[in-house]
Order: C-alpha cells, then sequence, then structure tokens
C-alpha cells in the first residue's frame, strides 16, 4: 500500500482534517499531493506526519502483522466461534493503529465481512462508505476483496442484481493476480448462490460444478455439501427430481459426517419442499418434521421449515396436526420477535389460524390488509400465489364471485409474472 | 426537426431510465427452497426473508 493512501486511511479514521495534519510541517497543497498519490514525500516529512499520526514505521514488525492478518482473514471463513473472530480483531486493531503495515489496507477491505459475519450490516455499510473514498488507490488485490465483499453486503440486504454486478467485477480481477485455489472456489460457490436466488438454472450447475471440484480437493466438505444442495434445488427447479434427491442425499451425509446441524436442517427443508411439489404430501411432511426440531437451528431456518409444515398439513386436509404445529410455530415466534422477519412469520401462522378456525371475517381482513401488500413489497411470489388463491377459494365458497375473480386474476398475473422471470 | 430532437431525446432518457430501473430493482423471489449461506458453513440464507 502506497504511504500517500495510507496517510490518507488513518487521517480520515482519526478525523482529522488536512489542515490539522499539514500545520507545521507541509504546505495542506503538499498534503494533499502526497494523499492523492501525485508526489513522493521525503522520508523525514512521511517521518513526521506519521508520528503526528501516532503510526510507528516499523518493517520488522510487519511480517508479524501480515502473518496475523492472514490468519484472521481466514478465521472469516472458517471459524464458527465468533468470540475468537472479535478477539484476534481487537488485537489486530490495536497494533494496526499504532504501526505502519502493507496489511492495512486489506485489514480495513476485510472488517466489511468481518462486520457481515457478526451481523453487524450498519457498521459494515459505514465501512464500505469510508474506504470509498481511498477506494481509487486500490491495486488488484484490494479490487477483488473489496468488489467481493460489497457483493456479500448486497447479498445479505437481499439486492442480488447488484451482488452480482459486484461478483462478477471481482471475477475479472482473478485473472490478474495470484489467489488461491480455495479463494477462487469461494467465489465461484459466492456466484453460484446469488444465480440460485435470481433463478438461473443453468449458471448455478455451472459454478456449482467448478466449485465442488475445488472443494473436494481441498477436503472441505461443508461447501462440497453446500454446493450440492445448490445443484439440488437447481435440478429440482427443471424437473429432474432423482438427480435432485441424489444430491440433498450427498449433502446430508456430508452434513452429517461432519456433525453439521445446519446442513442436515437445510437439506431435510429442500427436500421436504421437493416432495411437495411432486405432490407426495407424506414425504414432505417426514423431511419437514426433521427440519423442525433442531434448535441449534437458525430461527429463521425453523420457522421457514414449520410454515412449510402447517401449509402441508392444511393442503392435505389434516388441520388437527397442522393445529398443532401452529401451537409449535407460535412458541418459536415468540422467540423471534425482535427481528426483521417477524411479521411475515405471523400473518402466515396467523392466517392459517384463521382459515381452520372458520374465522373467516379475520382471515380476510389478516390477508387483504396486511398479507398480500407485504408479499407485493418482497416480491414473495410463491406465497403470494398460495394466499390470493386461498382467498379467492374461500370468496367463491360464500358465492362473493366478484372479489374471487379479483384474486384468481391477481394470482393468474403473479403466476405469469413468475414464468417470464 | 426541433420537435424530433427533442422527441428522440426523451424517448432515449426514457428507455435508459426504464433499464437502469430494471437492473437495479431488488430481487426478492420466494421459491420455497433454501440456499446455504455465501458466507460461514454454519450460516443459512433463506430466501425472500431476512
Amino acid at each position: 500500500m502506497e504511504i500517500g493512501s495510507f496517510i490518507k486511511l488513518q487521517r480520515v479514521k482519526k478525523g482529522m482534517t488536512q489542515e490539522e495534519l499539514a500545520d507545521g510541517i507541509v504546505s495542506m497543497s503538499y498534503l494533499s499531493k502526497i494523499e492523492n498519490l501525485r508526489t513522493e514525500a521525503s522520508p523525514e516529512v512521511v517521518s513526521m506526519l506519521c508520528t503526528r499520526l501516532g503510526i510507528e514505521l516499523n518493517s520488522e514488525k510487519d511480517i508479524t502483522i501480515k502473518e496475523k492478518c492472514e490468519q484472521w482473514f481466514n478465521m472469516l471463513y472458517v471459524v464458527n466461534d465468533k468470540e475468537m473472530i472479535i478477539e484476534k480483531y481487537n488485537e489486530l486493531n490495536e497494533l494496526l493503529s499504532v504501526v505502519r503495515s502493507d496489511s492495512m489496507m486489506l485489514f480495513e477491505i476485510h472488517k466489511i465481512r468481518y462486520y457481515l459475519v457478526l451481523g453487524q450490516y450498519d457498521n459494515a455499510l459505514e465501512q464500505i462508505n469510508s474506504l470509498n473514498e481511498v477506494s481509487g488507490t486500490f491495486d488488484n488485490l484490494h479490487l477483488f476483496y473489496w468488489y467481493k465483499f460489497k457483493g456479500n453486503y448486497a447479498t445479505l440486504n437481499n439486492e442480488y442484481n447488484q451482488a452480482m454486478n459486484m461478483y462478477k467485477l471481482a471475477e475479472d480481477k482473478i485473472s490478474q493476480i495470484h489467489l488461491s485455489d480455495s479463494e477462487i472456489a469461494d467465489l465461484q460457490y459466492t456466484i453460484a448462490v446469488t444465480h440460485s436466488k435470481l433463478l438461473n438454472t443453468l449458471e448455478v450447475i455451472e459454478y456449482s460444478n467448478k466449485a465442488i471440484d475445488i472443494f473436494q480437493r481441498e477436503y472441505n466438505f461443508i461447501r462440497c455439501a453446500q454446493c450440492h444442495i445448490l445443484l439440488g434445488i437447481s435440478y429440482r427447479r427443471i424437473k429432474m427430481y432423482e438427480k435432485a434427491i441424489k444430491h440433498y442425499n450427498l449433502a446430508r451425509h456430508l452434513g452429517e459426517l461432519n456433525k453439521n446441524n445446519t446442513i442436515i436442517q437445510l437439506t431435510n427443508q429442500n427436500l421436504g419442499y421437493l416432495y411437495s411439489s411432486i405432490g407426495d404430501s407424506k414425504e414432505a411432511i417426514k423431511h419437514y418434521l426433521g427440519a423442525i426440531d433442531d434448535e441449534s437451528v437458525g430461527l429463521n431456518e425453523r420457522l421457514i421449515a414449520i410454515t412449510n409444515l402447517i401449509k402441508e398439513y392444511y393442503k392435505t386436509g389434516n388441520f388437527e396436526k397442522a393445529l398443532e404445529v401452529i401451537e409449535k410455530a407460535k412458541k418459536i415466534l415468540e422467540l423471534a420477535k425482535n427481528n426483521v422477519f417477524y411479521e411475515v412469520y405471523y400473518y402466515i401462522i396467523h392466517s392459517y389460524v384463521y382459515a381452520i378456525n372458520n374465522e373467516y371475517e379475520q382471515f380476510t381482513t389478516l390477508v387483504i390488509e396486511n398479507l398480500i401488500p407485504y408479499l407485493k413489497k418482497h416480491k414473495d411470489h410463491g406465497n403470494l400465489i398460495l394466499f390470493t388463491n386461498m382467498l379467492a377459494k374461500h370468496f367463491e365458497e360464500v358465492g362473493r364471485y366478484k372479489d374471487s375473480v379479483k384474486y384468481y386474476k391477481l394470482a393468474n398475473l403473479t403466476y405469469e409474472e413468475i414464468v417470464n422471470l | 426537426m426541433k420537435k424530433l430532437f427533442a422527441s428522440v431525446a426523451l424517448g432515449t432518457l426514457l428507455m435508459g431510465g426504464f433499464l437502469f430501473m430494471q437492473d437495479n430493482q431488488s430481487t426478492e423471489l420466494a421459491h420455497g427452497e433454501a440456499e446455504p449461506s455465501v458466507l460461514r458453513a454454519s450460516f443459512t440464507s433463506p430466501i425472500n426473508l431476512f
């Protein structure tokens, strides 16, 4: 990292103006030239500026810092213990605030991923904004991670088109820098996930296969399992069910071998959906049941599985079982009260409660005033079709044909939208 | 002639705006399936719900 960019980054981080830093050392315009790499400052000037910034220039320490940084970067991909990541981060942050190191900029860029891993999305955005100022001085390696982590941020904000643009920019950098195979595979896997969210099925298969080749060579079984899940989803979408089941079973096998409950739960959830989509409710219920009981997986994942189970029982007319599961779902929902996804699950679960208990007024009010607007806003086409159809059917049964047609029409339009995607 | 230029310019602007919007709209689709997370192995990121 160039000394000028380093000085600028440190100055911005410490909240100093150019005037304050330059005062008595160089003119403000000269400092601006140094920072923007339009001139090279003498070692004396650099030393004085660093002293004012409270930075030590020590090349021996830099080697240790580089090693420590690499260990920490790696932790962001493989370590599940957040405490360990935070501890290492604090150590590095302290060290890098007083010693000038070439790893400084990479560390700053990796902070974006660090905040995302910790679920601190606001901090991640703040870090992106503060690095925007110096992004003009990034080299190709910096740019690779810069694009990748900005893509990660967009992914976690459900902005998949934007995420894909970022990942493609990162991919373009691969040929210009030296990266390990596992780093390349991780980007390919990330691209595969994003294609899957955008329903680009063939691309998912292409990128998952590329990534899985490397993950297998590197014995990264968890990522292999995740690729198998992506392949399972893709083959289900193109109706190659046997192949999809084969990939799901491989994923589950790897999850069991590695005692990874998240993989097992995810496989059950997706297998449940596959059997539900081919009309095999018995198998679907069996897999959904396997997906809801594990308390070690996230609340959102458990709520997805449990609402799918309610849908399946409702579909098969087993209302008694559906109500039993609803009670369980309400308990999980209580735990998720402060989460962003609480609202939608609340609407879905209560819609079923009202529908099963024949409380039609509450049912229609909730679906029309809350659920449908929410699903439209979030472009949740699948649920939109399901609930508009349910509503239309109800209106048809009570003879309100005009309302019934209105919602059947909405369901049809939504369906067409999915087909055209 | 001026009118022609004005309408061509307006058309281009509208088309540009439309393409920009298409490119930048967020896509949150529910397909009932849940993909694994782009972050670490123990996380999952279900579609459309975050």
